[in-house]
């Protein structure tokens, strides 16, 4: 079996009983790299040395332990990994140097695991195509025509060509569950507060989760047990009992209640994905889960809700980048001048638009009517989710409402925003999902299902993946 | 008639450890930017973390100054772009307070006001510019975060005082309390204490525009720039003209307050709730563990001292505002008994030599028991009151006990009867014409006679025997 | 509607020419887009903020160690007596 195919477990397992070397894994993924990176272009920055100097440190220690012993983990260059350059895919950023590492790295590091290197994103996470990165667009390993989506456009694509075991993603609205549907993997956004977002250069605070980009759902699970749990350095992680997510792999989902969304047939969505939806209905309930149909009468107004609420929250959490401690310097007769010049010449247009927008939705005498607004109408969203929960113990539906288009497609933000329209409801309500591929398209594109599940609940969200994936 | 209406926004430096959301030190005057980690820089990916004790001492103040605690607080983004302001933003609470409608009732020289407080919030401070030169003129401008993320609660009162005394007063006041709760240093002259204060001048009950003084930099100064502005407002109403809404800034070399320079400012904070940080919740049992902490605070003390010892109220005030005088006051009184004459010699004696040589209480050389050996001196007419000052001054400095003053000086009281009497005798023998007057009726010339002894004997006189025997030989004679 | 000068100077932004252009446009689009929202009543919900499951948790008064000043010179020159220097600021 070639090193490639094997699971996390897999590999870590044979690196710690020396059946094969950590070296030899970093030296395969690194090889890959080399061969196909030129023309996906998934990496912003590759860690050459620091992965092999690494890899040979592990193979040195005695005491060999650690889910992750010797798994090569590529990461979104919007987190931080000390040494290493954190970008957000950004201009502002080119050259920055990380001083600390995120707790997710933190966390990755001390289950033995190495840090590959740092991927492309839509700058500053805002988008669904990897297409507003700074610095190049990455391509879709599937069809390289197309785009490999986005935010975490280049961890998903990453993993998907085999370029690393698993990559970290970070998902606001959509955007590690989205590029997994694009590329073909596993992409899972967990329950928000389950994982410490510490580290992790903020976007929409209240919505930003980091989740795992992988190949199957059993390595997912694997990456939920290193990456979760309370951070003393994030107030937004909740206290909650530790627990091993594989456990529940395997196990039989028959009596299980899988909610199907009513309202689906409001929206337009690609015909093939519908039969890859209605294909994953059939396989849960020969496996005994019983279909039954939930209502979440506000899901159409999640789009135009969170398109309020993360630039909103964006507008501060992008304030830092003045260019006055770091990042481009701009030029100026004075300061204000001097930050009109960074911040212009530092963001691209995508960026200023949310900047912009959130600017004004929390500007004097717009504030209730949008942000708070907003809120109001997340509120709502909230509890369609609620009492669906009270009948079901996840939810199906697509990931997207069409598999990959081409650059340069989408002409229009709020074009480009649609896709991510059964993905911003979960991220506003805070719950876990995860995208699975199931079926295909003509182009051969996997179609993404996407399972919900209730808040803390990833246990019964893997479990059920677990089952449609390996039905 | 003018009346002025004054408010006030004190910003107190809350004196923990660690400053609010990370573990940097808050130690005062390090070498710029050694005491700063990603948190207070902003770098990108960092996360706020409340420190519990910034919530204890705000709490403590808050409940100090008869606030409701709210059972559940927020925070917010306070928007807006400034060099020394890393995030872009400052962490502040907003629309729900820590705690809100409290009063301090403030009493000296007018009288007592109650002061009504409007709200008292947390929130982070921001890191210190500097300017080399004129702010306007220096090419750059240099900036130390040090500060930055240093935890402060501010007290915002109502427009409640009405004279730049009662504002003065007030900062006195929250100071001493400040210090008695030790929450906060409450040294103004490290910005432990931050005051700006509002101002407007109305006539015949219509409200007057409020203007707003920044850069006060001590209590004199606000007192100062109150009574400036107060001045200035009503000369320009006088003049007919109109009060500019605006702030000024006090300048503290030629005591006025001017405008500051206002380019179009905008000010639209877009405050909006900080989604890293979930809202704060008190619990009724900590608000009131909270509250058995808090000691006797100084104008209850400055009441109590007053009722329970009959001391001046004077003197009351002073050693209650200082907690460590107020302490030694008690302590003093509880051994050696005698309230009034210890307040008396500590206001006059031991409080002046402490100015004089700048130290503290607890680095003064006259314990308690020194202090009782000086009274039963006094006690058993072995010296007298006035001999007594000579004899706790002499102590202070060399820090020999009064009765070895008292011996080595012999300054020991005369209470022979005989002496005193000869004394007495030779002043009226050789005084014959303040004699005269006194037999002819001026009867205040008595005094002269009880100087003459004195100074024959040399203070030591005991003051009731002179008394006692000038009378009766004045008397023997008039008869 | 939207006063793209009071906003960008909010944002300290400054757009230029057809980036400026188009961008405008498109905020239009988008804020026209919002309008939906006022379809729902929101009558007596409290505006969520955070989602389940998240409580503060306060952290012990203890000092850290503080960031090497190496690493704030490794992505910014310090100037002095390692102070950071900003172009002047006018007004106040």
């Amino acid at each position: 079996m070639e090193i490639g195919d094997l699971t996390i477990k897999d590999i870590a397992s044979r690196v710690k009983r020396n059946e094969i070397s950590a070296n030899e894994v970093a030296k395969f993924y690194i090889e890959q790299i080399h061969m196909k990176d030129p023309l996906i272009n998934a990496f912003l920055y590759v860690d050459e040395d620091g992965v092999i100097k690494r890899a040979k440190e592990l193979d040195n220690l005695k005491n060999k332990k650690g889910l992750l012993f010797g798994v090569p983990i590529a990461i979104k260059d919007n987190m931080n990994v000390k040494g290493l350059q954190a970008t957000a895919g950004s201009k502002i950023l080119r050259g920055y140097i990380a001083p600390y590492d995120a707790t997710v790295v933190q966390k990755i590091k001390d289950e033995g695991g190495i840090i590959i290197g740092k991927t492309n994103l839509d700058e500053f996470a805002m988008g669904s195509s990897t297409e507003n990165s700074a610095f190049f667009p990455t391509r879709n390993p599937l069809n390289v025509e197309y785009v490999p989506g986005g935010s975490s456009g280049g961890s998903a694509s990453a993993v998907s060509a085999g370029l690393s075991k698993a990559g970290l993603g970070s998902d606001t609205g959509g955007s590690v569950r989205q590029p997994a549907a694009f590329c073909g993997v596993v992409g899972m956004k967990p329950t928000y507060g389950r994982v410490s977002r510490y580290g992790l250069i903020a976007f929409g605070s209240s919505l930003d989760v980091i989740g795992p980009l992988t190949k199957t759902v059993e390595d997912s699970a694997v990456m939920l047990n290193v990456i979760a749990g309370f951070d003393a350095k994030d107030e937004t992680t909740a206290k909650v009992e530790k627990e091993d997510f594989t456990d529940s792999l395997g196990k039989e989902i028959r009596g299980l209640k899988v909610g199907v969304i009513k309202e689906i047939a409001d929206f337009n969505v690609q015909s093939e994905i519908m039969q890859s939806l209605k294909v994953s209905y059939s396989k849960l309930e020969q496996l005994g889960a019983e279909i039954i149909e939930v209502s979440l009468p506000h899901l159409k107004y999640a789009l135009p809700t969170y398109y309020i609420v993360a630039p909103s929250e964006a507008s501060a959490n992008l304030a830092r980048f003045d260019g006055v401690r770091y990042g481009l310097e701009g030029e100026g007769e004075n300061i204000k001048e001097f930050y009109e010049d960074s911040r212009t010449k530092g963001f691209g247009s995508e960026v200023k638009r949310r900047i912009l927008i959130g600017t004004f939705a929390l500007s004097a005498g717009y504030y209730d009517a949008y942000y708070v607004k907003a809120a109001k109408v997340r509120r709502a969203i909230e509890g369609d989710f609620e009492s669906a929960f009270s009948k079901v113990s996840s939810i199906i539906l697509p990931t997207t409402p069409t598999t990959p288009f081409k650059f340069g497609e989408k002409k229009s933000p709020l074009d480009m925003y649609m896709s991510d329209i059964f993905t911003i409801p979960v991220s506003l309500a805070g719950l876990p999902a995860i995208s699975v591929p199931i079926g295909k398209d003509n182009k051969g594109f996997r179609v993404g299902i996407q399972l919900i599940a209730k808040w803390f609940d990833e246990a019964t969200l893997l479990r059920v993946a677990y089952a449609l994936e390996n039905y | 008639m003018y009346k002025p209406t004054i408010g006030l926004e004190i910003h107190v430096q809350l004196s923990t450890k660690s400053k609010i959301f990370c573990g940097c030190s808050t130690e005062f005057a390090q070498e710029p930017n050694t005491q700063v980690c990603p948190v207070c820089i902003g770098l990108p990916g960092v996360l706020p973390v409340l420190n519990e004790k910034v919530v204890e001492y705000g709490t403590k103040l808050a409940v100090a100054l008869n606030m409701t605690i709210n059972k559940y607080s927020n925070f917010y983004r306070k928007n807006y772009f400034y060099p020394d302001l890393p995030k872009g933003y400052q962490i502040t609470q907003y629309s729900i307070p820590l705690g809100s409608e409290g009063f301090l009732e403030i009493h000296g020289n007018i009288g007592n006001q109650k002061v009504r407080i409007l709200r008292g919030h947390i929130e982070e401070d921001s890191g210190k510019s500097m300017h080399s030169g004129d702010i306007t003129e220096s090419e750059f401008s240099f900036i130390d975060f040090n500060r930055s993320g240093i935890p402060l609660m501010e007290i915002v009162t109502y427009p409640d005082m009405e004279t730049p005394d009662q504002a003065y007063e007030f900062l006195v006041l929250l100071r001493s309390i400040v210090r008695y709760l030790g929450v906060s240093s409450g040294d103004m002259e490290k910005g432990a204490m931050r005051c700006d204060v509002n101002v407007s001048v109305s006539k015949d009950n219509t409200m007057g525009t409020k203007v707003e003084i920044k850069n006060l930099n001590s209590f004199k100064s606000v007192k100062k720039a109150l009574e400036y502005e107060i001045a200035r407002q009503i000369e320009v109403l006088e003049k007919g003209e109109r009060i500019v809404q605006e702030t000024r800034h006090f300048d503290e070399h030629d005591g006025t307050t001017k405008p500051m320079r206002t380019k179009e400012e905008l000010n639209d904070y877009r405050y909006f709730p900080e989604p890293d940080i979930p809202p704060l919740s008190i619990s009724d049992e900590y608000v009131a563990s909270i509250k058995r902490e808090i000691p006797e605070l100084p104008h209850k003390k400055e009441e109590r001292l007053i009722s329970e010892f009959g001391i001046s109220k004077d003197y009351s005030r002073s050693i209650s505002y200082s907690q460590k005088l107020a302490e030694y006051f008690e302590d003093v009184v509880s051994f050696a008994g005698h309230p009034k004459e210890v307040s008396n010699f500590l206001m006059v004696n031991v409080v002046a030599f402490m100015n004089d040589k700048g130290v503290e209480i607890d680095e003064v050389n006259f314990d308690k028991h020194k202090f009782k050996e000086l009274l039963d001196l006094i006690d058993q007419k072995v010296i007298s009151g006035n001999i007594a000052k000579e004899v706790i001054d002499e102590s202070l400095v060399s820090g020999k006990s009064p009765k070895q003053i008292v011996e080595e000086k012999g300054l020991t009281q005369i209470t022979d009867e005989d002496a005193i009497k000869n004394a007495v005798l030779e002043a009226i023998n050789e005084n014959p014409t303040p004699l005269n007057q006194y037999l002819g009726g001026k009867k205040q010339v008595y005094g002269f006679f009880v100087g003459v002894v004195m100074k024959k004997t040399k203070n030591k006189a005991n003051p009731d025997l002179l008394n006692k025997i000038l009378m009766e030989e004045l008397n023997k004679l008039s008869s | 509607m939207i006063d793209l000068e009071k906003i960008e100077a909010l944002s300290a932004l400054k757009l230029k020419g057809e980036e400026k252009e188009k961008i405008i446009k498109d905020l239009e689009e988008i804020i026209e887009y919002f309008e939906i929202l006022k379809e729902v009543d929101t009558e007596g919900l409290e505006p969520l903020i955070y989602t389940k499951g998240i409580a503060l948790s306060l952290r012990e008064d203890k000092v850290t160690e503080s960031l090497d000043i190496k690493y704030i010179e490794r992505n910014r020159k310090l100037f002095g007596n390692n102070l950071f220097r900003v172009k002047r600021i006018i007004g106040e």
